[in-house]
């Protein structure tokens, strides 16, 4: 249930655990339906589920959780 | 200045501390319960808790999805990755868990075929990748997780997907906390509640707290401010003489939770009749299995298992540290038979669990602590 600080590299909280949760940003579409192309913030990229909150635009940041968007962070910049 | 920043503002911080402080009624000391293991982490980590009053003291709750996973379980999966045919994925804080015999690191050391995955889908893939082989997630967490499990079987289901199969652990938050706020010895007098659980579940599903045990529960985010925050906040309700479920971490907590998250959780997944928790016992419907319709993606179904249950090691306290009811100095072997490096208890072994984020961040030995 860490949030992870999106200053900081990974690694130092409950990395795989999964109760931390990374903020990314999204790049474009993934590779199957319900998957989005993002990246961390030092330009990782990784595909995530995106089905739990309907469709996504490259641009939007989100909150990721063991693989899969849990929120959209439209609050946060 | 980035965003994330304004949460960690020192000046703002102190601010908050003497806010607390003001609130603080002399000589009476409160304790409130953090839940989650990610907030126990922040606490230890950005040194909350020397910012605090001595009226406030931070107990750490059950909410380290790896440190509640009783040895049996993991057992269990020792089990299913000993067999020829298995790959066994699972989360990375998971393979230094202590089983009775062994850990799944000394399983891998042993020949298992155990591989660390950072989430449902990469074992998904590897099943995609390696069609010959029995590939078995390890799935632990709690409503944060579960969701992204539930995703990925719908997925190998609509595959159709022959050798991918899911050991369950997913755990619930809410029977925990009521088991725990049943207990006569506990005296917590409110809550800093699971930001991310909410996310899920929603703000109000915490509700219960206030309305039927009487004590204020706070949701938080997870930055140093977040939490200081959130601890003002219960302070003022105590303080106030109000008690209420409030929504710290509003900018990312829907009150109602996330509809599709839950629905897909409730199409995959069952409550089980009960779950052993580590040190807290068997709690009735406190974790999830799958459901019917997914029976033939279930390796308990799929694999003999020796669902023993097998008691925690005497010398480990990790049950009393899990319920608040002493702190991990207190331990009799934490720092010293117990480490990060030997983990003999799970609060230990994850960065999140109580014990290791004490020993990570200095607060190291008895002798060290205010009596």
């Amino acid at each position: 249930m860490s949030g992870a600080p999106e200053t900081e590299p990974q690694g130092e909280a409950c990395i795989t655990c999964g109760d931390r949760a990374l903020p990314l940003r999204v790049i474009g579409p993934g590779a199957e339906p319900g998957l989005a192309r993002c990246a961390d913030p030092q330009g990782r990229e990784e595909e995530v589920e995106v089905g739990l909150l309907g469709p996504v635009a490259a641009g939007e940041r989100l909150l990721v959780h063991a693989g899969a968007a849990i929120a959209r962070l439209e609050g946060e910049r | 200045m980035r965003y994330v920043e304004e949460f960690r503002d020192a000046e703002l911080g102190r601010a908050l501390a003497a806010r607390i402080l003001s609130l603080a009624e002399p000589g009476r000391r409160r304790k409130l319960m953090e839940v989650c293991g990610g907030h126990t982490h922040v606490i230890y980590r950005y040194a909350i808790d020397e910012l605090l009053p001595d009226e406030v003291e931070m107990v750490h709750g059950p909410g380290c999805p790896v440190c509640v996973i009783p040895m049996g379980r993991v057992d269990d999966g020792i089990a299913i990755a000993a067999r020829e045919e298995v790959v066994l994925a699972c989360f990375g804080d998971m393979m230094r868990v202590p089983g009775s015999e062994r850990s799944l690191q000394e399983a891998k050391a042993a020949g298992a075929d155990v591989r660390v995955v950072y989430s449902p889908l990469d074992a998904l893939r590897i099943a995609r990748a390696e069609p010959e082989r029995e590939v078995v997630f390890f799935a632990i967490g709690f409503e944060t997780t579960a969701p992204s499990t539930a995703l990925t079987l719908k997925r190998a289901r609509a595959e159709g997907l022959g050798n991918f199969s899911c050991f369950c652990n997913h755990v619930l938050i809410e029977p925990p906390l009521r088991a725990l706020l049943s207990a006569p010895e506990l005296e917590i007098d409110g809550f800093v509640g699971p930001g991310h659980v909410a996310t899920i579940v929603g703000a109000r599903a915490f509700d219960f707290v206030a309305a039927e045990y009487g004590r204020p529960l706070v949701v938080s985010g997870f930055e140093p401010l977040d939490v200081l925050q959130s601890v003002e906040m219960v302070m003022r309700q105590l303080a106030e003489g109000r008690c209420e479920v409030e929504n710290q971490y509003g900018r990312v907590v829907p009150s109602e939770g996330n509809p599709a998250a839950l629905a897909a959780l409730a199409e995959v997944f069952e409550p089980r009749e009960t779950f052993e928790w580590r040190g807290l016992g068997e709690i009735e419907r406190s974790a999830l299995q799958l459901t019917e319709a997914y029976a033939e993606l279930d390796a308990e179904r799929r694999f003999e298992l020796p669902g023993a249950r097998v008691a925690d090691p005497v010398e480990c306290q990790c049950g009393e540290v899990l319920k608040g009811a002493i702190k991990p100095w207190e331990c009799r072997v934490f720092g010293t038979a117990c480490t990060p490096e030997r983990a003999i208890g799970t609060c230990m072994v994850s960065p999140e669990g109580a014990c290791a984020a004490y020993y990570n961040y200095g607060r190291l030995s008895r002798e060290e602590q205010p009596a």
